[in-house]
């Protein structure tokens, strides 16, 4: 499996999320294939481990902004009322969330663990190639990537895979 | 009849999102208890009447499984319903909880509507959703 094979999978599992929790609507999804995105200082970002069949690192980032208000639909409570952890708290859940949404459909019957949502400036995972997916939403631009251990990425023709 | 229902989740957002679907389904709530993991949660039911367990399964320390188990295995507190709401969503995770003793299981996302269901099936009365 490679990254690539998420390809169709994380947009379907992103609208799903959004719309069942945090009342926002994909408008549009762009995806590419690159290095790992370094969080920007403007943006909160938070990545997790994923394990199962298939293992590897999910990551999401978006602006404090759009955080705020997905926060605010999520708890139910005013924008204004919320603190910055409390808004951090939200992403975490939220990449716990898609992931998991993710990862329900790659692994099917079989079971998965997810490590605990961390902020990526306090826990960097290697670089390497990812699959990136810009989220465009009715409530700003979510930004998730996905990249696959390289033990668990095998082209389509079965010979190992060196990542460079 | 107010229910003291106990929230297990490392995620202290998504405790409070529970929190809400409870509050908006019409529950009456005698007391909400939380833990963000199965040892925190042991320790609650071990000093508090719980009449229903809504858990993750992903946690540190003690994981919703293990915690599932342990409340199973143990005679006070075998009999008290358990909830899972996870992200997993595996056929075979599925089954292997409710092989443990689950009594319900919601995968998130979920829309309010369906947990505030699964809890009415376990703690008895006519649904009166707020949402």
């Amino acid at each position: 499996m490679q990254a690539s094979d998420f390809t169709p999978i994380i947009g379907d599992c992103c609208a799903e999320v959004l719309d069942a929790m945090y009342f926002a609507s994909v408008i549009e999804t762009r995806q590419s294939f690159g290095p790992r995105p370094d969080a920007e200082l403007d943006r909160i970002a938070f990545n997790l481990h994923f394990q199962g069949d298939v293992h590897g690192w999910f990551g999401v980032h978006l602006s404090p902004a759009t955080a705020r208000t997905l926060a605010s639909n999520f708890l139910g409570e005013d924008e204004d009322a919320l603190t910055v952890e409390e808004v951090e708290e939200v992403v975490g859940e939220l990449t716990n969330m898609l992931c998991g949404s993710v990862a329900s459909r790659v692994e099917g019957r079989s079971k998965f663990v997810l490590s605990h949502p961390e902020p990526v400036s306090s826990s960097p995972p290697p670089n390497q190639d990812a699959l990136i997916s810009d989220i465009e939403t009715d409530l700003g631009l979510i930004r998730t990537w996905v990249a696959l251990d390289p033990e668990t990425t095998q082209p389509s023709d079965g010979a190992s895979r060196v990542n460079s | 009849m107010a229910f003291n229902i106990l929230i297990v989740d490392d995620s202290p957002a998504m405790r409070r999102v529970v929190r809400r679907v409870v509050d908006l389904s019409g529950f009456q709530v005698g007391k909400y208890l939380e833990a963000g993991d199965g040892v925190q949660a042991l320790s609650v039911l071990r000093s508090e009447w719980v009449d229903l367990i809504v858990t993750d399964i992903n946690m540190p320390e003690m994981d919703g499984e293990q915690l599932l188990i342990a409340v199973r295995q143990d005679a006070m507190l075998s009999a008290i319903p358990v909830l899972v709401v996870s992200t997993d969503q595996s056929a075979s995770r599925i089954e292997d909880m409710m092989a443990h003793g689950a009594n319900g299981y919601v995968s998130k996302p979920f829309m309010p509507a369906a947990l505030s269901e699964q809890m009415y099936k376990l703690l008895g009365g006519a649904p009166d959703a707020g949402f």
